[in-house]
């Protein structure tokens, strides 16, 4: 198969940096390092800790709440959620703290993971949420799941489009203006700064009729037709102006912190840890409900050379909550670590044999990042622990 | 019944002390040696400290933090967390500790076990074992909470008492931290089948926790972390309720000695 | 340090953690010194046997080091000696830890396992770890002129230990304590020489009451 340019698709650097504060490398798509080795998310985390204000931001998310607010028993904001620590952090304080009406949205996952369920059940019914589960088809989602990732390298994309589109099409359906998300990822995590002061979502560039770069009619020519690509397509963008939709981040009004939302969600919303560490990480805690998203952070790690591990530890050190040294021996510890527990299912559900897998997982390997050892396995070329 | 023995424990993830969830998060509470002598002038009978991160570093960073809190207090102190040798023994030992806690290392070295009762004695062997709920029993749990060993709990708290353990740690990975309640019917099952002291720890959520522990569990000891450390109860409210309840514990004298 | 600034010197013999009592003296106000030199000990103004482990062990490594007999030569010149746990097991005649074991003979009595049955035939959970009162139950010995000359009846100190004094009559006697019914020698006196069977060093301030007391016998 041949070898898919990651470095012209992606747009990425060709020699290997990392962050001098914490574990991340140049090799994020999007994100950018100061003059003095220092990324964007570390920086932007620096600013968050020093600069801003929490007090006027709470007042700015109190007057944005105040004008949303419908006290009349209908929904006022919608809350995206999986059931896991960050959403539902949000929507316990919109609820309880600031007297909203949240109306949550889950967009499912491939496959429901035990801890998964259990922890939107307990969401639901300990947290005490009204909760929407949007589940597709599951013979379509497996086909798209699988069309994409032979072709785009990620089972997850129409995971990613749902979870982006869902709630929108359901802030329409229920004439609710106010989507309210954790936190933004761009910023949070080191990618397009450009609305890091910003409370709102750039939705200048939204388009609900490309899924991936392909049309419905590129999608027809897979096999896959109009309706069955329906439920991942948002609202159009007459729909979304009209319902005056704004989507916001939580993370603009209230200070960020992962770990703390941990905290929290064991105390009000009955969430619970994994069993065991998730494979690939040291954590417990995080992104836990699909049973075919360790594929998706796998793929990065071997486009990216960065596995969940590096992820956990970069935002983890940026917290505080561990030192850039502990980050490193953790991503040489855990990061790129093959499934054991989930491989063949996933396989399964996507419908290839494991040489197909590692033909299509390979060709997404670029030279920059990997070369092949004396044992002719493949090894990162630049890890972080030799630096 | 013996008197019931108050630990107040403390997570160190050095320089700090902190407190997890289900042995997930490292939220950091303060200075582990002032807590560690707020915890001894409150009249705690023992100070557990456990390096929480030394698995996963494998290093050990405790000892100067046991050092400097041996200085100050009197009380017994056990120390876990990264011991993996006859030769980390030693080193806690001569920082201060009293007794050392294992779990990590025992469950992939059993005989380890037997040499450290052998050299130092029984007394000072604590088999830490970290139990998780799982197919209707308990599952020992290594590496602080995050990877199952597939061993049974309570066949591996019978061995550990045959391979020369002078007392047990057992902590429930479900209940710890969450301060909802211990698991009682872990604590029966386990005291059960041993006849060294058990250390009940995990959950402690309100003084009637300890009660359930004690007399329903029949632990000889409980470990105390979260409650304390947020300071919704004292040692002495915890020794208060004991005496009401007709617990044995120990009595402290006027000056609080 | 020299030996004529230390006020308390603690025997060195592998067994034992000698820095928690030297703390515990030096928290009093004493000046400590660790030593396994026979002449340093002998010498001593007041000496400490400390001892945690087997009976066996310890009185092995005595021997081995010439301290044995220094502790006899000290004992002769009748300065205080405090034997800690094991130190104050290795006290008595013999000892049946891991077989038949001579001790040091200076107090008559053996030293044998704690029953791990109680009288009503219930478990009783070995080692005794944790806090028991101290009581003069079937004691002798007035504490007046003792290392507990500032305690009251029912203060607790932190035992930890499998093995115990067996010991005929009360006359040396100073303190017991009842565990689940069982009398378990907790001090003993005689002459210049006292043992401790619970840790001094480690029952918080009642404890550093007794290390204070007994640098001033």
């Amino acid at each position: 198969m041949k070898n898919k340019n990651t470095l012209q698709k992606y747009n990425l650097p060709e020699s290997i940096e990392f962050c001098k504060e914490c574990t991340i490398s140049n090799q994020r798509p999007r994100i950018t390092f100061d003059e003095n080795g220092v990324c964007s998310a570390c920086n932007f985390a620096k600013h968050k800790q020093k600069n801003i204000d929490w007090k006027e931001r709470e007042k700015e998310l109190v007057l944005l709440l105040d004008k949303h607010r419908k006290n009349d028993g209908s929904y006022d904001v919608i809350v995206p959620v999986s059931g896991g620590k960050d959403g539902g952090f949000v929507a316990h304080m919109l609820k309880y703290k600031y007297g909203m009406n949240p109306l949550t949205v889950t967009w499912a996952p491939s496959i429901y993971t035990e801890i998964g369920r259990k922890n939107l059940d307990n969401f639901i019914n300990i947290g005490g949420f009204d909760n929407i589960l949007g589940s597709v088809n599951g013979k379509t989602h497996r086909k798209m799941a699988r069309n994409s990732f032979l072709k785009m390298g990620d089972n997850f994309l129409p995971f990613i489009y749902g979870q982006t589109n869902f709630p929108l099409k359901m802030a329409v359906q229920h004439n609710i203006s106010l989507v309210m998300y954790g936190e933004n990822g761009e910023v949070e995590y080191g990618g397009d700064m450009t609305l890091a002061n910003s409370p709102v979502k750039d939705m200048s560039h939204y388009n609900n009729i490309f899924f991936s770069d392909m049309s419905p009619e590129d999608w027809e020519r897979e096999g896959i037709s109009k309706s069955d690509i329906a439920p991942y397509l948002g609202p159009t963008k007459g729909e979304i102006e009209e319902n005056n939709t704004e989507i916001h981040f939580f993370g603009y009004y209230h200070f960020w912190d992962p770990q703390e939302c941990f905290y929290y969600c064991v105390k009000n919303t009955g969430f619970e840890v994994n069993d065991v560490r998730s494979e690939g990480t040291y954590s417990k805690y995080a992104s836990l409900d699909d049973q075919t998203d360790w594929l998706h952070y796998f793929l990065a790690y071997i486009k990216f050379g960065i596995g969940r591990a590096t992820s956990d530890t970069a935002h983890e050190v940026r917290d505080g909550k561990i030192t850039r040294e502990e980050g490193v021996m953790l991503v040489k510890k855990f990061d790129g670590e093959l499934t054991k527990k989930y491989f063949e299912i996933t396989l399964d559900y996507l419908n290839v044999t494991e040489e197909e897998f590692w033909e299509v997982v390979d060709s997404w390997r670029s030279p920059h990042l990997w070369e092949k050892d004396e044992n002719l396995e493949w090894k990162l070329k630049c890890p972080i622990w030799i630096e | 019944m013996r008197n019931i023995r108050i630990i107040a424990r403390l997570d160190i993830k050095a320089p700090n002390l902190v407190k997890g969830i289900q042995f997930e998060g490292l939220r950091k509470i303060g200075d582990p040696s002032k807590f560690a002598l707020k915890y001894y002038l409150q009249g705690a009978d023992e100070i557990f400290c456990a390096d929480i991160v030394a698995s996963l570093y494998e290093r050990n960073s405790l000892l100067d933090i046991i050092n400097s809190t041996t200085n100050n207090v009197f009380i017994p102190i056990t120390v876990g967390g990264g011991i993996r040798s006859i030769k980390d023994v030693t080193s806690a030992l001569n920082a201060g500790a009293d007794k050392v806690s294992i779990n990590t290392a025992a469950i992939k070295k059993p005989g380890l076990i037997t040499e450290v009762a052998e050299k130092f004695g029984s007394q000072c062997m604590v088999l830490s074992i970290q139990a998780k709920y799982r197919n209707s029993g308990w599952e020992a749990y290594y590496d602080n909470g995050r990877e199952s060993s597939g061993i049974d709990v309570i066949e591996w708290a019978k061995k550990g008492q045959d391979l020369g353990a002078g007392e047990i740690l057992l902590t429930s990975v479900d209940r710890e931290g969450t301060a909802k309640g211990m698991d009682i019917e872990l604590i029966k099952a386990v005291t059960n089948v041993v006849t060294i002291p058990v250390i009940a720890s995990g959950g402690i959520g309100n003084l009637n926790d300890i009660g359930l522990a004690v007399q329903e569990g029949c632990a000889d000891a409980v470990s105390v972390a979260h409650v304390l450390h947020y300071e919704e109860l004292t040692v002495n409210e915890i020794r208060q309720y004991c005496i009401e309840k007709n617990i044995p514990v120990r009595r402290l004298s006027v000056d609080g000695a | 340090m020299g030996l004529s600034m230390a006020d308390i010197v603690v025997i060195d013999y592998g067994h034992g953690n000698l820095k928690s009592i030297q703390r515990g003296f030096e928290r009093v106000g004493k000046r400590v010194v660790l030593s396994s030199d026979p002449s340093i000990i002998s010498n001593a103004d007041r000496l400490i046997l400390p001892g945690v482990g087997a009976f066996g062990s310890g009185m092995r490594h005595l021997e081995k080091l010439g301290l044995a007999d220094a502790l006899h030569d000290f004992v002769k010149k009748g300065n205080p000696l405090l034997g800690i746990c094991l130190g104050m097991q290795m006290l008595f005649d013999s000892g049946k830890e891991y077989g038949m074991h001579k001790g040091l003979g200076l107090i008559p009595g053996i030293v044998d396992k704690i029953s791990d049955k109680t009288k009503s035939e219930k478990i009783r959970k070995i080692p005794h770890i944790g806090w028991s009162a101290l009581v003069n139950t079937g004691c002798n010995s007035n504490w007046t002129d003792s290392c507990l000359t500032n305690l009251n009846q029912g203060d607790y100190v932190y035992f930890v230990h499998s093995y115990m004094a067996m010991i005929k009559g009360s006359e040396y006697l100073l303190s017991q304590c009842n565990d689940e019914g069982l009398l378990i020698p907790a001090a003993v006196k005689k002459d210049n020489i006292t043992g401790l069977q619970f840790h001094p060093e480690k029952s918080g301030k009642i404890g550093l009451k007794i290390l204070e007391d007994f640098s001033n016998l």
